[in-house]
């Protein structure tokens, strides 16, 4: 992946990553994580080479189509990106709404998200009247609401204290195991190497390792 | 349903992003008003001198002054003769004491009495053919042929009435109509201006829609009518100064210029299917060039 000014952000990685899988991407700033991101959600197409998700190659995909890969993807980053003026409920329903499901479903469909994410009792709330780890729920509720194949975490924990990223963990894994693949970019070597998973580890835009029950850094 | 769901958001969605960004709707609206009210001062004073026109039209379009001591025979035959050229309507013959009494007839309706000193003063006016006309484009033709009939003295014909006014409408409609595309071209702006900052103002909620896979119609449309809705507004209003300020000129219009009742009655509504038209057309243009110019590049 080469961007307009010559500079390669992304070269000869090639990774598969198999549904239900949990995954760390690790690496320093400018290693090409926040790419390998936009690749996989369509924000950027590769200048050279095939990029594959939810069965769908994203090179062929016609522009209209775009809208539905999103739905099968959901994704959440480390400032949180809600909407200040909307509650708790409304920031999870705008994302129903704005696709265009009834409202009868969204009536249905938030509380269940809410829920899950264990934040029923704050749904009237704005996220300037939430913790840290509470407004990052709500971001992953939003990313649920189409049940999506695919989470993605853009250093979901990056704003949190450590007590509240553990907590953040344990939803994602859960999330995990209710059948959505993760995929987590993460500067945290704590959480990494406590839970022992596949991690993707990115150099200079190069995938410099990827080993199956891995840690932060290199272990020989 | 889901066709239904979407124009009730995106309707919504405008209608929240006008009175967000309430000041610079407000000022685009303005615009629009301003526009269509030159539009309506255009329309209505093009639209009286048509009517004036018509009505020149409709009336004698030429006038044959006939020779003196014309014999009766003569006279049936000459208009015997006329009523068969091309273009000719009718032909009616005012006889000179006709015509004395036109004249007294004119003068008492601006309040004075013709005085010709001595009541039986041998003053007499022409005798006359008067001709109108199926067609305004015939005087010419009528007119020449006249003019070389023995039995016909002078011919008067309104043609050069009716150029001047046709000159005038079309000086007036071409100013009218640069002067209306100028500040049809302001306002365009003020509404690609607005929109950009609307579409700017959500720029973050614009994110979220994509990332959660909102279509782009879903994240357009919304900006569009709220373009489309600063043109709505900008009708209405005008609609609204126009009814208010017809009552009085309606009266004029008629008289004035001779505008048929009928069509007076109907001006309002005509006047009023423009202003919404070029309202609206002018919204959704500039709008749909805004969202086209400022989303697509981000997508």
């Amino acid at each position: 992946m080469t961007y307009p000014n010559g500079k390669v952000a992304l070269a000869d990685v090639n990774v598969e990553i198999p549904r239900g899988d949990f995954v760390f991407l690790v690496g320093p700033s400018g290693a090409g994580k926040s790419t390998f991101i936009r690749l996989l959600i369509r924000e950027q197409l590769p200048t050279s080479g095939h990029v594959t998700v939810a069965g769908r190659d994203l090179l062929r995909m016609r522009r209209r189509q775009v809208p539905g890969l999103r739905r099968r993807i959901g994704i959440v980053f480390q400032d949180f990106r809600l909407l200040p003026n909307k509650t708790v409920w409304e920031n999870v329903a705008f994302a129903l709404d704005v696709t265009g499901v009834a409202g009868s479903i969204i009536r249905r469909r938030v509380p269940q998200l809410l829920s899950l994410v264990g934040l029923q009792d704050h749904a009237h709330h704005l996220p300037t009247q939430l913790s840290g780890g509470e407004q990052q729920r709500t971001a992953i509720a939003r990313a649920l609401v189409h049940d999506p194949a695919i989470l993605i975490a853009d250093e979901p924990t990056g704003n949190l204290d450590p007590v509240t990223s553990w907590e953040l963990i344990q939803l994602l894994i859960q999330i995990n195991e209710l059948g959505t693949t993760v995929l987590m970019a993460t500067h945290n070597q704590e959480i990494v190497n406590a839970m022992r998973r596949r991690v993707l580890a990115l150099e200079v835009g190069h995938l410099v390792r990827d080993e199956a029950v891995a840690a932060y850094e290199r272990e020989y | 349903m889901p066709f239904v769901r979407f124009i009730g958001f995106s309707i919504v969605r405008a209608w929240q992003g006008f009175w967000r960004n309430a000041m610079m709707s407000l000022a685009a609206t303005a615009t629009v008003v301003l526009m269509l009210v030159l539009l309506s001062g255009l329309f209505i004073v093009i639209t009286g001198l048509n009517s004036g026109l018509q009505f020149i039209e409709s009336k004698v379009a030429v006038t044959a002054r006939l020779v003196d001591d014309l014999p009766i025979s003569a006279r049936t035959a000459l208009v015997e003769e006329v009523e068969e050229y091309p273009g000719v309507a009718s032909v009616e013959y005012v006889s000179p004491a006709a015509a004395m009494d036109r004249l007294r007839a004119s003068y008492r309706e601006v309040g004075r009495e013709l005085d010709l000193g001595d009541p039986d003063s041998p003053i007499t006016l022409f005798a006359s053919l008067e001709i109108s006309l199926t067609d305004a484009d015939a005087s010419e033709d009528v007119g020449a042929a006249l003019a070389t009939h023995d039995d016909v003295d002078r011919v008067l014909t309104k043609q050069a009435e009716y150029d001047t006014l046709l000159g005038i409408i079309n000086v007036i409609r071409t100013v009218g109509l640069i002067g209306i595309g100028l500040v049809g071209l302001t306002v365009l702006f003020m509404i690609i201006n607005t929109i950009r900052i609307a579409v700017y103002s959500r720029a973050n909620e614009i994110e979220i829609m994509r990332l959660v896979g909102a279509s782009d119609s879903f994240i357009r449309w919304p900006f569009i009518l709220e373009g489309i809705l600063c043109g709505l507004a900008g009708a209405i209003v005008t609609i609204v100064l126009v009814a208010v300020i017809w009552d009085p000129i309606q009266p004029a219009m008629v008289t004035i210029f001779q505008m048929p009742t009928a069509v007076s009655a109907q001006f309002l509504t005509t006047l009023s299917v423009l202003l919404l038209g070029v309202g609206l057309g002018v919204g959704a243009l500039g709008s749909w060039i805004s969202v086209r110019s400022y989303l697509s590049v981000a997508h």
